[in-house]
């Protein structure tokens, strides 16, 4: 008889065990599945939330008159607008900043009082990153008020807006910041150059570390270094509470990642063990007789591993069926801002069919040899 | 066809060490209808798995046919467990997922199903009064059932050996009586039987009665006369 049509026939006969080790299989998978996607979407929620805080990295001049850019929030010095080109083209940069943002920023009247008038150009991420980039989008002619400048000017969205004797659209009033954004109207890059008579200049490039590390690892000094040597012509200034709180929000999320998944792999892993060892164990005299009838030790295994691996290759599709599920499932309650980047992943249905397989297969193995190995008499013997 | 010399074996047990067996030596022929009889936890199945190529002894030689069953490779003894050695077990260890044509079937060496040992399959079937069950699995049958099936299944090889370990011990005395016509009805078409029972019912085919006691066997005691059986005689002719 043919070691298929024997499995066959014991997995029909013990269809109540197949289904019960199929389903531990389908759950430890299931588990490992649904741990895998939501800690990856914990990890993205976390990086997104983070990010949303904003730039916290300042790139201007090297030449800026300090005590003018701490009293006046921006440097009195420009420098070319290709300088971010030029700093986005050094090999490894974002390695250590991204989302690099030229602006240029300076005072101007309206409604009869001083307002801050800020420039955005386009954003520069890492090349080959689909990363969103930070930061407003202007189109020319569009700008974006503060709150306190809208109420002053009694102005909405929708509207125009006399800027330099220009005509600008208001695209957007922002909300109550409770920061000098109260005052600041946000325009396109080129029509702020313009408004402010600096064609082709920026004062100041904005940034996000990429290092991650926490006060304590001095990022600072990092960042310094190499901006010494990608961009001499700049200083860099660390906006130190955002930076640290994002770095220490992500290293926990790595960190807890890298707790719970080789948590629930070790669990799943036991829990699969376990059933390989009490299939095992109900099958000792079925053993002993398969070696009283001059069955080989391999043929004997092979009858059992192949069991493993069919119920494993079953456990797996099931399993990740089931995960993928109750992750997508539970995943935009949990992770609201980044819950249209849930969805199921296809590396981890390959990871399943491999996997789950061969370790059902080990952890039945080592139960099976010992099987093999133990003395005859303890199970076949009448007296 | 067996010769062992001095075989020694011990086991740990809850109340210390016991010699299952304790310097066994004997002889039996080919042909014989040896009865072992002794004691529980004498050493009795123990000495009838080391003779069967299932336990290796501690030390001591065990000689079947013309080689050393425990100095021979591993796979060379499960070919001779697989085509000279029939088992019969006391629990009748059927393999519960497969139907009693199956159970009979697995008897037969791995990878064998020429036409011939089929035939054999339903030749014993019919032999053995099995054909109402022969699609049936162990669950549904009665225990005499089960020991004829596990008896079918140590004789579709046509061993050379039955080594039957209490084959009637779960039996009623009638079922008790069929298994050891057919066993006698194989020894006398040459097959050599080693049966360990406590009862009396093997006693008019032994050719030979041991007694064991502490893993040592007695000095042997010849058997009575041939006894005339009834049982049909079934074309047992076996692997020698």
């Amino acid at each position: 008889m043919s070691l298929i049509s024997l499995l066959a026939r014991e997995v029909r006969h013990h269809w109540i065990n197949a289904i019960l080790g199929t389903l531990g299989l389908a759950i430890a998978v299931a588990l490992l599945v649904t741990v895998q996607m939501t800690t990856a979407a914990a990890e993205r929620e976390t990086r997104r939330v983070m990010r949303d805080l904003g730039f916290n990295l300042r790139i201007i001049p090297r030449s800026t008159d300090m005590d003018h850019f701490w009293t006046h929030g921006f440097s009195d010095q420009t420098m070319s607008e290709q300088t971010v080109r030029t700093l986005a083209d050094q090999h490894g940069v974002f390695l250590s900043f991204n989302h690099l943002t030229p602006t240029l920023e300076g005072r101007i009247e309206a409604g009869g009082r001083p307002a801050l008038l800020t420039g955005v150009g386009e954003t520069l991420v890492g090349p080959g990153e689909a990363k969103q980039p930070m930061g407003f989008r202007l189109k020319p002619g569009q700008v974006f008020l503060g709150s306190a400048i809208a109420g002053r000017l009694k102005a909405k969205r929708g509207e125009g807006i006399q800027l330099g004797g220009r005509e600008f659209k208001i695209e957007r009033v922002l909300a109550e910041s409770g920061t000098d954004d109260e005052v600041r109207i946000y325009g396109a890059l080129s029509d702020v150059q313009r408004l402010l008579g600096a064609p082709g200049r920026i004062n100041e490039i904005k940034a996000v570390d990429c290092l991650c590390l926490t006060a304590d690892q001095d990022p600072l000094g990092k960042l310094r270094a190499v901006l010494e040597q990608t961009l001499p012509e700049a200083r860099v200034l660390q906006l130190r509470t955002l930076a640290d709180a994002r770095a220490k929000q992500r290293q926990m999320a790595t960190r807890y990642a890298q707790f719970a998944v080789p948590i629930v792999l070790l669990a799943g892993a036991a829990w699969l063990a376990l059933l390989a060892w009490l299939n095992v164990r109900e099958r000792r005299v079925e053993i002993g007789l398969w070696r009283a009838l001059g069955h080989s030790t391999s043929r004997i295994a092979v009858l059992f591993l192949g069991k493993a691996m069919a119920l494993g290759l079953v456990g797996a599709v099931a399993g990740f069926v089931l995960g993928t599920g109750i992750a997508l499932r539970a995943g935009p309650e949990l992770f609201q801002v980044t819950a249209k980047s849930l969805r199921g992943d296809p590396t981890l249905l390959l990871w399943a069919l491999v996997l789950t397989p061969s370790f059902a297969a080990l952890a039945t193995l080592l139960p099976t040899l010992r099987a093999i190995a133990q003395d005859p008499s303890e199970v076949l013997r009448a007296d | 066809m067996i010769v062992c010399e001095n075989l020694q074996r011990s086991f740990r047990g809850p109340a210390g060490e016991i010699n299952a067996l304790a310097g066994v030596s004997l002889s039996i022929g080919r042909g014989e209808f040896v009865v072992i009889k002794g004691p529980s936890g004498c050493g009795k199945s123990t000495l009838l798995l080391t003779l069967g190529g299932m336990q290796r002894p501690a030390s001591g030689r065990l000689r079947f046919d013309d080689c050393d069953l425990y100095e021979i490779p591993a796979s060379r003894r499960n070919r001779i467990r697989a085509t000279k050695i029939g088992f019969v077990f006391q629990l009748f260890h059927l393999i519960p997922y497969l139907t009693v044509r199956e159970n009979i079937l697995a008897g037969l060496p791995p990878n064998e199903a020429a036409a011939q040992p089929l035939a054999r399959v339903d030749e014993l079937i019919d032999l053995l009064g099995l054909r109402p069950r022969a699609g049936l699995r162990p669950g549904t049958l009665s225990v005499g059932e089960r020991q004829r099936t596990a008896l079918a299944r140590a004789l579709v090889k046509q061993p050379a050996l039955i080594l039957a370990d209490e084959p009637t011990g779960n039996l009623d005395p009638h079922n008790a009586a069929e298994v050891f016509r057919f066993l006698g009805a194989y020894q006398r078409e040459g097959g050599t039987v080693v049966v360990v029972t406590h009862g009396q019912d093997a006693a008019p085919y032994a050719t030979q009665t041991l007694h064991m006691a502490e893993g040592r066997l007695g000095p042997p005691q010849p058997g009575p006369p041939r006894a005339q059986s009834n049982a049909p005689t079934p074309p047992f002719s076996n692997n020698s």
